[in-house]
């Protein structure tokens, strides 16, 4: 196919906003070309105008168009010494004294990566009762593919050793099943969190909130869609909440950074001001 | 001249070429440089810090969105793609390997080549696979200098080759050539 233009985006995005009610206008614009590119070709399409065409016609296809949209995390337990600190230093100071359901909040569920690699560590750390999880996604493919518990064999071996060096207590093999071209991680791990589908605006978005893992998602808006997502953020979290960006992400350009206190600079992880 | 950038793509073989370039830049050095070079996954830390020891101009590892500027060198981290946004800032991403790579070189020679246009110089230096070659054609299609370290000189030439079976480049320049060519950027 031949690369979209800026018009082309401007089209597709103006037609998804009129149909839809979704606003991709403030998505990062090189990483948002990139994804539609890869889906024009995934769903032999064709051109800008042929997806722009589908979106018309197939009201069912919008699902998949989001799934595809949304980038999967790399793997499971990226960047090992931020589930270490988890592991060694916050659940333990923050999670095992607190009283109450301790709530978590994975807003941006595509592959399932984090919210296993989290339920993984929760059960060996032998907290899973402690916790009231929700994942959100914003496509239901999403949340069938986790549920269901299929997972990118590609992806297992730097899991693996992902796993190992946040220091896992077992094999990563004793939580999933070899299929014959993927996975099949064990869904009971997950059996006790609330999945719900959320749209790109945040409406309705968990209260109360006393941490939030939300890596390497920032990355695909431009400025503008970094603050709105940030205030929604802060305001779904409980005061002194805690709030994980990806180890390359910032958000010292932006206003609501005014609102947070930065307590781990090398694992990104940000404190909502009392 | 009017250029706005230069970006470098290399793997294996290419750290001590890279140091050199960055010890022989002035300080005044007036363009951003681009770095995308293969490493380790999980290992974070390390690379800049190797890379910044005698380089006259500071290497940074960029944040997402942060903006392009002259006389700075900017390394791609590791497990992240660098892309270049229209806006002239950097836009990172964890989107899947190209060519068993992230950081891929082509992504980031694209999105440069997409930004700065006819405006910016692309160097490939050595390496064991075919990633970049792509990227270069693509600067080179948007009118850019393309510029490859001469097969001979390098400890892996794939890398190089690659790029030069797909694109008529500019120039095949050894390490010092580089040098010199990039010295006389004002």
């Amino acid at each position: 196919m031949t690369e979209l233009r800026i018009v082309d985006i401007r089209e597709i995005t103006r037609i998804i906003r009129s149909l839809y009610n979704y606003d991709f206008s403030n998505y990062a614009l090189t990483s948002f070309k990139q994804r539609l590119e890869r889906l024009i070709i995934l769903y032999n399409i064709g051109s800008g105008e042929g997806l722009v065409r589908k979106l018309e016609e197939d009201p069912a296809f919008f699902d998949l168009f989001l799934y595809e949209i949304a980038v999967p995390s790399t793997e499971m337990f990226r960047d090992p010494s931020l589930w270490r600190w988890l592991r060694e230093d916050y659940f333990p100071s923050h999670l095992e004294k607190s009283i109450g359901r301790f709530k978590i909040w994975l807003p941006a569920c595509v592959s399932g990566s984090e919210l296993y690699s989290l339920a993984i560590l929760l059960n060996e750390m032998g907290l899973s009762d402690k916790v009231q999880i929700t994942a959100t996604s914003i496509s239901d493919k999403c949340i069938d593919v986790i549920k269901r518990g299929t997972y990118d064999l590609k992806k297992l071996e730097v899991s693996q050793e992902n796993y190992k060096r946040c220091n896992g207590s077992k094999e990563l093999s004793a939580y999933y099943k070899l299929e014959k071209d993927s996975i099949i991680r064990n869904v009971s791990l997950i059996q006790n969190i609330e999945f719900r589908k959320l749209n790109i605006n945040f409406d309705n978005s968990p209260k109360n909130v006393k941490l939030i893992l939300f890596r390497n998602n920032i990355i695909y808006f431009n400025p503008t869609q970094q603050e709105k997502v940030l205030q929604m953020l802060h305001g779904s979290l409980a005061a002194s909440g805690h709030l994980v960006l990806g180890i390359r992400e910032t958000i010292s350009g932006i206003n609501t950074n005014r609102e947070f206190e930065f307590i781990n600079e090398t694992e990104s992880v940000y404190q909502k001001k009392f | 001249m009017g250029y706005k950038a230069v970006i470098i793509g290399g793997s294996a073989g290419s750290f001590q070429v890279v140091t050199r370039i960055l010890n022989s830049l002035s300080k005044e050095f007036p363009l951003p440089v681009l770095l995308c070079l293969h490493r380790l996954k999980h290992v974070r830390s390390g690379f800049v810090e190797a890379l910044s020891l005698k380089s006259t101009i500071p290497v940074v590892e960029p944040y997402d969105k942060e903006s392009l500027k002259p006389g700075r060198a900017y390394l791609a981290p590791a497990n992240y793609h660098m892309y270049v946004e229209l806006s002239n800032r950097i836009a990172l991403s964890t989107e899947d390997t190209v060519n068993h790579s992230r950081p891929s070189i082509d992504l980031s020679f694209i999105t440069a080549a997409n930004a700065y246009r006819e405006k910016l110089i692309g160097i490939i230096l050595s390496g064991a696979n075919k990633d970049g070659a792509l990227g270069l054609n693509k600067v080179h299609e948007n009118g850019g200098i393309t510029i490859v370290q001469d097969p001979n000189e390098c400890e892996v030439k794939t890398m190089t080759q690659s790029a030069l079976q797909l694109t008529k480049v500019d120039f095949v320049y050894s390490t010092d050539q580089i040098i010199n060519y990039l010295k006389k950027l004002r």
